[in-house]
């Protein structure tokens, strides 16, 4: 990533993508812009960003059916745009498989900077890997295989897996994990923890409704047991 | 309790009065039922008793001589008594040597057991003209003897005739009277259940559509606008449930055109702080680009572009706060809880805003709070901020528990709040003073903070301390959240965090 950050920009207002398009070249990032999620998906598969800034309320098919889309193959971080932050959105673009959301109007180093913390989860820190059951976690290669297989994480997804996993058998605060993986200050949104372990469960654990290896600890947070 | 009490004093006053009227009538009708029908009885039977004695006395007598002898008299008397009448005799003559007295029972009837006005009457002479064509009159008088009613009569036989008496048992007309008296009295008796009965009856017919119409006007009155009361017939109670139901109708319409009103406005208000950000969104990350590049600018140019860039702020707080303000007046704010650090979050709060220097913080670290994190940071930086703009600092800020709440002190060192501003401080867009700077905040500040403190169930309240200053009290309820307790077992770790009542998505 050594490379200039390149991102496509998903958004309807003529306005507010002139001045995201301007505010973030500014801030160092090469930027392609599409009005509708339709052209946005066709612009992703024929550049290949490594970002999305995703607007929810697009004209045509909606941002959470984007971001839904775009899951099905790709695990790239996309940031949701909201200008609601109504909660039930918040949700929605969580569970549809966002990796962190801003809410307008936005300042530009506010996202640029929740840009740069999404890009970082993507980097990799050590040369070591773990094994917790089946799950073996690369970290050199940035991989992490469930018997044998190679499990399709997103940054995020892959980031919060590292931070438990470095601390294995110990309880996580939210509050903690929002600062390690998602680079938030004291008020980050505990959803985006909830809604990201609820993802990670779904790919690493055998039944994800009865998980073994990320477990809750009431009244804390989260803990990557290894099973017994 | 007391509206119940009230509806049985109605029901007995009804009862009361209809028991009053059948007793009246009952009681009047008897009356004059018994006293006539004994007046006629008694009339009757005298007058049959003192017509057959006249008759007896004067066949009897006449033919006794001049001067009969007293077992004459004797004779006559109990000849006297044998009749069908059945009433004894006592005849009085002068016989040879005297007086006789000739009773038909000398047990019963002497001449003592004659009142002695009716003797005096019986033997007083009156003067013959043309109205009185006789010296003596046959009189009678009703007596008792022995607990018994009698008919004591007297006449005395014209010409120097015997003096009889007579004395008829009035027993079984007596008799006959009182089982008159106990038909009449069951009867009033019997009036008065079936008075009572009707009026129970009345009283149902008016207390129950009374009751009905209570019942409605209190539904009404909890909110039920839509309340309506069955009308049937045509009496004042119908024309009362057809005049409630208008009411309730308007009422309803208007109540429905006054929300319908406040909706239309507040979804005006959110629509427009909604309208509003698009072209913000835009202004705000460019102003950014403006605001980087001031200091190279012209410094003619330079204060306006700092200007637009620090009233670009300000519209984006009123904008956030008015969104804010619409959620909480729609209903669709949410918690969203996390398990925090007090001290950590309040440290955050004032860290964040660089007011470092000028709170002071009294709070242990570990007090464990259950909470929306972002929602306790506005409160504690709207408390906390109007502290230092109208208290100035120090503020001192103390954390505490207190049984099952989360008790956090914003103290100032101010001159206090003005008693008549105290009550009006939460409300929303309220000057202490009209000549206080309109740069002061958007005057949403305290009411978000406190509608805030509510959706966590908790209060803030506003004091003077006694030390002087003012005080902000935020008081949030804290089920205590089980501090590193693990959980149990695997299975139940599959709930996740279902139970928080968050408005967290859960699909898994």
């Amino acid at each position: 990533m050594a490379t200039v950050p390149f991102l496509l920009l998903i958004e309807d207002d003529d306005a507010i993508r002139t001045a995201l398009e301007f505010s973030l070249s500014r801030q160092g990032h090469r930027v392609v812009t599409a009005a509708t999620g339709e052209d946005g998906l066709k612009l992703l598969r024929e550049q290949r960003p490594d970002l999305i800034v995703l607007d929810v309320m697009l004209p045509g098919i909606d941002g959470f059916e984007v971001c839904r889309r775009i899951r099905r193959t790709d695990q790239l971080p996309i940031i949701l745009l909201t200008a609601r932050n109504d909660d039930i959105d918040v949700v929605v673009g969580l569970e549809s498989g966002a990796d962190d959301y801003v809410v307008k109007p936005v300042q530009g180093r506010v996202l640029d900077a929740r840009i740069r913390a999404v890009l970082r989860r993507g980097e990799r820190e050590s040369s070591d890997s773990a094994s917790f059951g089946s799950l073996v976690i690369d970290r050199s290669a940035m991989t992490v295989t469930k018997n044998g297989q190679d499990l399709q994480l997103t940054p995020t997804e892959l980031r919060l897996l590292l931070e438990l996993s470095r601390r294995p058998g110990q309880a996580l605060s939210r509050q903690q994990l929002l600062r390690l993986v998602w680079e938030h200050d004291y008020l980050g949104d505990s959803r985006l923890v909830d809604a990201c372990v609820q993802r990670l469960r779904a790919k690493v654990e055998d039944v994800p409704s009865s998980p073994t290896l990320i477990r809750t600890v009431r009244g804390v947070g989260y803990r990557l047991d290894a099973p017994q | 309790m007391k509206l119940s009490v009230r509806w049985i004093s109605l029901r007995l006053r009804l009862m009361l009065v209809f028991a009053l009227v059948a007793l009246a009538a009952a009681v009047s009708a008897s009356g004059i039922a018994y006293w006539l029908n004994r007046d006629a009885v008694l009339t009757r039977t005298q007058n049959a008793a003192l017509d057959d004695f006249r008759k007896s006395l004067q066949d009897n007598t006449g033919s006794l001589p001049l001067m009969p002898t007293c077992p004459e008299l004797q004779e006559a008397a109990d000849r006297m008594a044998a009749t069908s009448q059945k009433y004894e005799v006592l005849l009085i003559g002068k016989v040879k040597g005297g007086d006789c007295e000739a009773p038909s029972n000398r047990d019963l009837f002497t001449l003592k057991v004659v009142p002695q006005t009716l003797v005096t009457a019986v033997n007083r002479e009156r003067k013959v003209d043309e109205s009185n064509p006789y010296p003596y009159h046959l009189y009678w008088q009703r007596i008792t003897l022995g607990g018994k009613p009698y008919l004591v009569g007297g006449a005395k036989v014209i010409g120097g005739g015997p003096t009889g008496y007579l004395l008829k048992s009035l027993e079984n007309e007596r008799a006959d009277l009182n089982s008159l008296a106990w038909s009449l009295g069951i009867a009033t008796g019997l009036a008065l259940i079936g008075s009572a009965l009707l009026a129970q009856a009345a009283a149902s017919t008016v207390l129950r559509p009374v009751q009905r119409l209570g019942d409605a006007a209190r539904r009404l009155g909890e909110g039920k606008l839509d309340t309506r009361l069955e009308v049937s017939g045509t009496d004042e109670l119908a024309d009362l449930s057809r005049t409630f139901n208008k009411t309730a109708e308007s009422l309803q319409r208007r109540v429905e055109d006054l929300s319908a009103r406040e909706a239309s406005s507040r979804r005006f208000v959110a629509d427009m702080s909604h309208e509003l950000r698009t072209p913000l969104t835009a202004i705000t990350a460019v102003t950014e680009v403006l605001e980087d590049e001031a200091d190279s600018l012209d410094p003619m140019i330079a204060p306006a572009v700092q200007l637009v860039v620090s009233e670009t702020r300000r519209l984006n707080d009123l904008v956030e706060n008015l969104m804010e303000v619409t959620r909480f007046d729609a209903g669709t704010a949410r918690l969203v809880l996390d398990d925090v650090d007090v001290a950590d979050q309040v440290t955050a709060c004032i860290d964040a805003r660089a007011w470092l220097d000028a709170v002071e913080l009294d709070a242990e670290r570990g007090i464990m709070v259950r909470l929306d994190p972002r929602r306790l940071d506005v409160i504690l930086a709207n408390l906390i901020g109007n502290a230092l703009k109208h208290g100035g600092s120090p503020v001192r800020v103390s954390v505490r528990t207190e049984d099952d709440s989360l008790r956090i002190d914003v103290r100032d060192h101010g001159p206090g709040i003005p008693e008549d501003v105290l009550p009006h401080v939460f409300d929303r867009f309220y000057k202490a003073s009209a000549s206080r700077p309109r740069s002061e905040g958007s005057g949403l500040g305290l009411s978000i903070a406190l509608e805030n403190a509510h959706i966590h169930g908790g209060e803030i309240t506003a004091a003077n301390s006694p030390e002087g200053g003012a005080v902000f009290t935020l008081v949030l309820p804290n089920a205590e959240p089980p501090t590193e307790a693990e959980e149990a077992s695997g299975p139940a770790d599959g709930e996740d965090r279902s139970d928080s009542g968050s408005a967290e998505g859960g699909t898994q």
